[in-house]
């Protein structure tokens, strides 16, 4: 009993984060239709700055996020406005092909300046637990759950009453309308973009207390968050973040009750098992 | 208010329009005519930025906007209600009247502009916490012009209003349209309904593949026996 507690409160509170990591790839989809091979790497690039703001200044991952996020969302701004804007419109595969490339390009640079070991990015509630009745919670994964959940609110109240959220409502709901409001859609997708390079940077220094880092792990964060978005319905928000839940749930009840390499391949045997009886995605009802 | 000069624009290198000029006077309502693939809604897609001009000339209030965005247009006034009414469907009605009024111009008097919208669309009015997507054709036409007018439109651009509704609503959507000429607004009419359209619109152009066949009063136009072949494409 304590072990299946334990294993649903592990897998909420990370798949909470995985959920966050999804809305910014299901924002991006919403508005351009394209879906970014490269999101992983970003995190991978998020958390591999962390470390660098560690190594020079010993900052604490929580404290670098308010250097990262800034830092990423430039760095998102000209890789959408130069690299991706340029494709839209255009065959899909060369989009995914895009950013496949723009993948291994993030992964090989972070292998050349860091290195190919693992590496550990320390911070001060690293190994702090919390201790309920008979689950043990760590201190890193509590706070991960209680941000990414705040943010994905905020997300939520700025897409329902913020001319902002309503302009990136209308342009997914219908781009030429949008722009015949004097809604600018080129403008619009590229801040989506940045946003959700944003919360993948601060996702990434929630992520990163207490978990080894390597440069090729990108492809893998990718992959989650693709299953998380397809699996909540692409652009209904409270599916996307439900998905969440059941990748991180799921993927802790491998890693607890199954082998290590058996137990990571239960997101992906539940991912197929839910698409095969629900290809619509989770919920129903759209709320875009 | 608008001149059109020697137009001509198309889609990927493809001319629609051959050398259309067009004019507008300031508080007149203009029909234009034509049938389909004529190039009427070309006209007013480059009217509004989509369609970008390969040459010829778009002042509006003796400004050159030919090479204008969308957004800029908007602001300036020129103002599209589309064909198919194109409302978000999955958004309320106050957050699609909400939208029409985004642009910088418009946005500071958003809330007295809904009223007055409201009070010309009493019918939205009770609906304005229900979903766009769920309206009837006619609410959604009512929708689509309380949208543009949000913008402050100068000049309203009204794209087939009449297509797909009812008698009924054909009637109500008219009388609006005479309404907001009356109040002084500039408004083209783009129809494929001929007799409707020369009884509301004080002159005409009647486009015939891409090009202007016949311009000149209603009346004018309503006996002149190139229209129908124009219309008909014989």
């Amino acid at each position: 009993m304590s072990e299946l507690l334990q294993a649903m409160a592990q897998g909420v509170l990370i798949g909470s984060t995985y959920g966050l990591l999804a809305l910014g790839m299901g924002l991006l989809y919403g508005v351009s239709g394209v879906v970014n091979f490269s999101h992983g790497d970003f995190i991978s690039l998020g958390m591999f700055l962390c470390l660098a703001l560690y190594s020079a200044l010993s900052l604490d991952p929580y404290v670098s996020v308010f250097i990262t996020v800034p830092v990423m969302m430039a760095l998102g701004t000209l890789v959408f406005r130069f690299l991706i804007r340029p494709m839209i419109g255009h065959q899909f595969l060369m989009i995914v092909q895009l950013t496949l490339g723009l993948s291994l390009v993030l992964q090989n640079g972070i292998m050349m300046v860091f290195g190919g070991q693992p590496a550990r990015t320390p911070s001060v509630v690293e190994s702090k637990l919390m201790i309920l009745g008979e689950v043990v919670l760590r201190v890193p994964h509590v706070i991960a759950f209680v941000a990414s959940f705040a943010m994905a609110i905020g997300l939520f109240i700025m897409l329902r009453s913020t001319d902002f959220g309503r302009s990136i409502r209308a342009v997914h709901q219908n781009a030429h309308a949008a722009a015949l409001m004097g809604i600018d859609v080129g403008r619009v997708q590229v801040l989506t973009f940045a946003l959700g390079i944003g919360i993948l940077a601060i996702a990434a220094a929630l992520l990163l207390p207490g978990t080894p880092i390597q440069p090729t792990q990108g492809l893998r964060y990718t992959v989650i968050t693709l299953l998380v978005v397809v699996l909540g319905g692409m652009t209904n928000f409270v599916g996307i973040m439900l998905g969440g839940l059941v990748i991180g749930i799921s993927e802790a009840f491998g890693t607890i009750y199954l082998s290590d390499t058996l137990g990571s391949l239960m997101p992906y045997v539940i991912f197929v098992l839910i698409m095969l009886f629900r290809p619509q995605g989770l919920t129903l009802g759209s709320s875009r | 208010m608008l001149e059109i000069e020697n137009l001509v624009a198309g889609y990927g290198g493809v001319a629609v329009l051959r050398d259309v000029s067009v004019n507008l006077s300031a508080g007149e309502i203009v029909g234009l005519l034509g049938a389909n693939n004529a190039g009427k809604t070309t006209l007013i897609n480059a009217l509004s930025g989509i369609v970008v001009p390969m040459s010829g000339r778009i002042l509006f209030e003796g400004r050159d906007v030919t090479r204008l965005t969308p957004r800029e247009r908007v602001e300036l006034g020129i103002v599209q209600v589309p064909e198919g009414r194109l409302v978000f469907p999955e958004m309320s009605v106050r957050e699609n009247l909400q939208l029409g009024g985004i642009n910088a111009r418009a946005k500071p008097n958003r809330s007295r502009q809904m009223e007055s919208v409201l009070d010309l669309f009493p019918r939205l009015k009770e609906r304005l916490a229900q979903h766009a997507g769920t309206l009837s054709g006619g609410e959604q036409q009512m929708l689509a012009i309380g949208r543009g007018l949000m913008a402050e439109a100068k000049l309203l651009m009204l794209d087939e209003p009449s297509l797909g509704l009812s008698p009924l609503f054909v009637k109500f959507i008219f009388d609006i349209v005479d309404r907001l000429h009356a109040e002084g607004l500039t408004i083209l009419l783009v129809e494929q309904n001929l007799m409707l359209t020369l009884r509301h619109a004080q002159r005409c152009y009647v486009l015939e593949r891409g090009q202007v066949a016949i311009e000149g009063a209603s009346d004018v136009i309503k006996d002149d026996p190139r229209t129908r072949s124009a219309y008909l494409g014989l």
